[in-house]
């Protein structure tokens, strides 16, 4: 397999005529012959009419993909990696103008009629969407969606034979009792599992083209490992070759042959992925590579932010379009578009292990392209490429807070949780409510916080880790356990007065910043709002502003500006300066980044660091990304349905997990190295979180544990009967982690691992 | 991160508009150009403005006027004199369109600004205190629902309300009784919309910040409705319009000598074959008002909707599509 773009053709959209295109098939392409080649795509463009112009959002894609083969495509948002899915697809609409040439097993595809299209949608070519909550009907049965699948392509096919299609289709991705799901409608399955449904009827057809649209990035993590694997298997069961757009360089890593690497509508790179990952030369794909915080780093590093903002596809770009947030950039990038060129090829470094200086092989590589006039004297330093990002994009050194000399004991606590709870009532009847059952959503849960540290709470969803962060930030005195903020407890809170005086000390930066933020306030209005409840003067205010534009590194002038005329991580900027207003001690962060890009989460994670400890502040953080926990926090906190699992000092909990649960949830975590992501050892847990009304007696982890799968009868009776404590290692009591698990060295179900060989 | 919506136009332009911030455009221009790329809706503009300007201004270019009988032209068809003919009693058609007009759009505008505004207090008051508040409140919009409009429009004007029609002329009547049965639907519909604005994070954000409920309500939620506030007017101005005229029309709406569009075709409807004019001139400028406000509300809507798709289309060459 061949991932090539050809050079940027000045001429394209119009003079893109079939004469220029087939100069350019056959050229470049050594040993692979065009029939190999399910699907080739030559110098796409899509453009698209807005209120201010043009948008040319993709523009001169090319890449050819062999059956069985993976190409995964990176990018930011933005970066056209969606769009060109959707072209591909003949999905985009009518408004759009698509120019170029992507060919389905020698035939065009472009400028099919939408009837036309339809005879290979669904049948040659099928698609996995993000979304799997929005792509199913919620009115049809799951089986019955299959087999419309089913029906439209091989209308001769007996009713028997597809049922008995969709059944094996649902066996094939891991559906319990399929043949009962069949009638399930698409809100009896969980996320996980209605986009094991989606993919399921993608590949009901033997499609030859998967392309799976960021399949995984609505999910959590245990499930994302699940929904992989199934995806593999998918690929392996039908031959097909497998388009993957991600902007995760982690998920990627381990699934794809290839990678192309796209920006401002155009690929910057493209190679194989060890070259990719190993030998980037295309500063942005460096720059990318060191944003991506690692789970397996112990070495406290900051990460790599790359500033700015992808340029405006309105204008014909005359030089480089990275070369604005370069930092290599030179005069010569200004002035035309640097072509995608072979690279030399280099003897390729696996790992970070430090190597001597690389042998450069003057041979160009025709399978590894990169778009930088410098891509020459790029390439792996003896350093290894996080390094070189790390040195070339000047990532800020680690900030060190005044508390991180003082022993934790000796810091004074800023929050205190002692086995809050939270139940729900379960209800039914519609005129006379009957009490059902209980819902236990936050059952117990106890800790503290110290000044100056971060600490974290991490779980799939529905573990009850953002209803903890409700409860303490409504901090309501009928809750039954108490909450204690800078020694205030909820008991003994007066009138609402002393309310307000403790909300000060306690602020919340949200997940998603443009909707936390009014859309008719301007930025100073969204600034000044807490500070004029708390009466200060206006000229105070205005100071007050100016200087936490500063702190969270916005211009100080764009304070007269709307939310929505900012990027996402500027807004959370703004976010979290207005969480800085009334100098809170304790700022607690809602998934702060998960909204955001990889290279702009980057910037606001060390913006994070770097208050924690400027201004000595403590955090809250609740976060699905364990890698943004293992970068930022201190202490961590594993919940699962409602209770702690685990909790301790982040890397004693993350370096040596005793609890089963900590283990699965750290193998889930793609690394983003594909020579670790090929040999590396993971735990698919079985199935997903059990609904929190049957919560099991015993053990609540028991009915997925992968220990308790391998142990014999005998000893599965504890687990089943009596619920394990939180308590300290024995032996160990200077170690600061707790868990609750009767057997934590207990051996795991060889079922639940699974280890991708390098087949390909 | 990417999602499907990133290929539509709309948010492509944001994006765009983000990130060029010298190519920033507010909001209230966006909206005017997609209003105006609407031509049906300028249309509808351009119709409403040259009918109230008419009902305005419409009388000073005859010298009658809507109660002075003619006793030469008794039910005469138009002609010079009277230019849209006389009715059966002999006064003048066309001062009485004019006077009709403006008594049904005057009636039309207070009852649609004024139902949406009682509509967006009582329904945001519902939507933030919610629980036992929100219970009562919604019962009493229920029987307010429940209430039969048509039997007590014709008692409140008909022999039921004796003094008050000897204090209050007609329309006013009408118009309060209008109101009061106009609202409900409007206060359901603001209801469960504030109370998404309620969930949205921006709210949380200033309740944890201890910001007074109040404050919360006119800052934030007000206005984040306010293009549905908007619309509403509209097809609340329309809806009253349509109401007078049918209550008229059944003889229980306004009462003469006080006239309306809605009157002047209830007249005219027995003898649509004798006498076709004085059916057709009021019916006529009763569509064209109900009508352009369609158009315009049409327009509206799409402006405001923030998945319009209001945008031209990319020109494409056909050429290269096929090659």
């Amino acid at each position: 397999m061949n991932t090539r773009a050809s050079q940027p053709t000045t001429e394209r959209a119009h003079g893109a005529s079939s004469e220029t295109r087939s100069n350019q098939v056959p050229a470049n392409s050594p040993g692979s012959t065009l029939s190999n080649n399910v699907l080739s795509v030559r110098d796409l463009n899509v453009s698209f009419n807005t209120e201010n112009g043009v948008v040319h959002a993709v523009r001169g894609v090319d890449f050819d993909l062999a059956a069985g083969k993976t190409l995964g495509i990176v990018g930011e948002s933005g970066s056209g990696k969606s769009v060109t899915s959707l072209a591909i697809m003949g999905l985009l609409p009518t408004t759009a103008g698509v120019t170029g040439s992507v060919r389905l097993n020698g035939k065009e595809l472009l400028g099919l009629s939408d009837k036309a299209m339809s005879v290979h949608r669904g049948n040659n070519i099928a698609m996995i969407f993000q979304d799997p909550l929005s792509s199913l009907t919620p009115v049809h049965s799951i089986g019955a969606q299959i087999v419309e699948a089913l029906t439209i392509h091989n209308p001769s096919m007996s009713k028997k034979a597809k049922e008995a299609r969709a059944v094996e289709l649902l066996t094939l991705v891991g559906i319990p009792s399929p043949k009962d799901r069949l009638k399930a409608f698409p809100h009896e399955f969980s996320g996980g599992m209605r986009q094991r449904v989606m993919i399921a009827m993608a590949i009901a057809n033997n499609p030859k083209v998967l392309i799976a649209d960021e399949p995984t990035t609505a999910l959590d993590v245990t499930i994302q490992a699940q929904v992989l694997e199934v995806l593999h298997r998918a690929q392996e069961e039908t031959g097909a070759a497998v388009v993957m757009i991600t902007h995760d360089l982690g998920v990627v890593a381990g699934f794809a042959d290839d990678i192309m690497v796209m920006y401002a509508g155009r690929p910057v790179e493209t190679g194989s992925v060890d070259e990719i990952y190993y030998g980037p030369r295309m500063p942005y794909t460096l720059g990318l590579l060191g944003a991506v915080p690692r789970i397996d780093s112990v070495e406290k590093s900051s990460l790599v932010p790359i500033d700015g903002m992808p340029p405006n596809l309105l204008r014909e770009p005359t030089g480089c379009t990275f070369a604005p947030r370069c930092p290599l950039a030179v005069a010569a990038c200004l002035t035309g578009e640097p072509r995608l060129e072979p690279v030399p090829r280099l003897e390729p470094v696996r790992g970070l292990d430090p190597v001597p200086e690389p042998r450069r092989n003057a041979s160009p590589n025709p399978g590894h392209r990169a778009a930088c006039i410098k891509a020459d004297t790029l390439g792996p330093s003896s350093l290894g490429a996080l390094a070189d990002a790390r040195r070339i994009f000047h990532a800020p050194p680690v900030p060190v807070s005044k508390f991180d000399a003082l022993a934790r004991s000796e810091r004074e606590t800023v929050l205190e949780l002692k086995d809050v709870r939270k139940h729900f009532p379960l209800l039914k009847g519609s005129l006379i409510k009957r009490r059902v059952g209980t819902v236990k959503a936050v059952d117990g849960v106890s800790f503290d916080i110290r000044e100056g540290e971060c600490f974290s709470i991490v779980g799939e969803s529905g573990s009850g880790k953002t209803t903890t962060l409700l409860e303490i930030m409504e901090f309501d005195a009928d809750q039954p356990g108490e909450i204690a903020i800078g020694g205030v407890s909820n008991k003994h809170l007066g009138d609402g007065r002393a309310k307000t005086a403790i909300r000060r000390r306690l602020q919340m930066v949200f997940q998603d910043p443009s909707a936390a933020m009014d859309p008719r306030f301007t930025v100073f209005e969204i600034l000044a709002e807490p500070m004029e409840h708390l009466g200060l003067g206006s000229a105070e205010v205005r100071r007050r502003i100016m200087e936490l534009m500063n702190l969270v590194g916005l211009e100080p002038d764009h304070v007269n500006r709307f939310p929505n005329q900012f990027s996402g991580g500027q807004r959370q900027r703004i976010g979290i300066a207005r969480a800085l207003t009334v100098k809170p001690r304790l700022v607690v962060l809602d998934e702060p980044v998960s909204a955001l890009d990889v290279s702009v989460q980057a910037g606001i994670i060390n913006l994070l660091d770097r208050l924690r400890a400027e201004l000595g502040l403590s955090f809250l953080l609740v976060a699905h990304d364990l890698s943004v926990v293992r970068h930022v926090a201190n202490r961590v906190a594993v919940m699962y349905l409602g209770k702690i699992v685990e909790i301790g000092d982040i890397d004693v909990v993350f370096d040596d997990p005793k609890h089963p649960y900590t283990r699965a949830l750290l193998s889930a975590i793609p690394v983003p190295d594909p020579g670790v992501e090929r040999t590396r050892e993971r735990i698919i847990l079985r199935g997903d979180l059990p609904s929190p009304l049957d919560a099991p007696k015993g053990c609540n982890f028991a009915s997925r544990c992968p220990v308790f799968a391998a142990l014999p009868a005998s000893l599965q009776e504890k687990c089943l009967t009596t619920e394990p404590p939180l308590e300290k290692v024995r032996g160990r009591h200077t170690e600061d982690r707790q868990f609750a698990c009767f057997y934590p060295d207990g051996l795991l179900d060889t079922e639940m691992l699974v280890v991708h060989e390098t087949s390909d | 991160m990417t999602n499907l919506n990133a290929v539509d136009g709309a948010s492509l332009a944001e994006e765009a508009r983000i990130e060029h911030n010298d190519v920033v455009i507010g909001k209230a221009t966006i909206i005017l150009r997609r209003f105006v790329r609407n031509k049906a809706a300028v249309a509808g503009l351009v119709i409403f403005l040259a009918l109230t300007a008419f009902s305005l201004v419409g009388g000073l270019f005859t010298s009658w006027d809507k109660a002075t009988i003619d006793p030469l032209f008794i039910a005469e068809p138009p002609s010079s004199v009277h230019w849209l003919g006389t009715t059966q009693a002999g006064i003048d058609l066309y001062a009485q369109v004019v006077e009709g007009t403006r008594v049904s759009i005057l009636i039309g505008l207070v009852v649609g600004l004024l139902s949406v505004l009682i509509a967006a207090v009582y329904g945001c008051t519902m939507a933030y205190y919610g629980g036992r508040v929100d219970k009562i409140m919604l019962f009493v919009l229920e029987a307010l629902i429940m209430m039969p409009a048509l039997l007590v429009v014709a008692v409140a004007t008909g022999s039921g309300g004796g003094s008050l029609r000897r204090d209050a002329p007609s329309w006013l009547l009408l118009v309060v009784v209008l109101l009061v049965f106009s609202w409900m639907g409007t206060a359901r519909l603001i209801r469960s919309l504030a109370m998404s604005v309620m969930q949205r994070d921006f709210v949380k954000a200033a309740r944890y910040m201890g910001i007074p409920p109040r404050r919360i309500v006119w800052r934030h939620l007000v206005p984040n409705i306010g293009s549905l506030l908007v619309l509403d007017v509209t097809r609340g101005v329309t809806a009253a319009i349509l109401a007078e005229v049918a209550f008229s029309f059944i003889g229980i709406g306004i009462r003469l000598p006080d006239v309306s569009l809605g009157v002047l075709i209830g007249q005219s409807t027995a003898q649509v074959s004798t006498f076709p004019w004085m059916f057709w001139s009021p019916l006529i400028v009763m569509l064209l008002l109900t009508g352009s406000l369609a158009m315009m509300n049409d327009g509206l809507r799409d402006a405001f909707d923030p998945h319009s798709s209001s945008v031209g289309k990319a020109k494409r060459s056909q050429k290269a599509r096929a090659a």
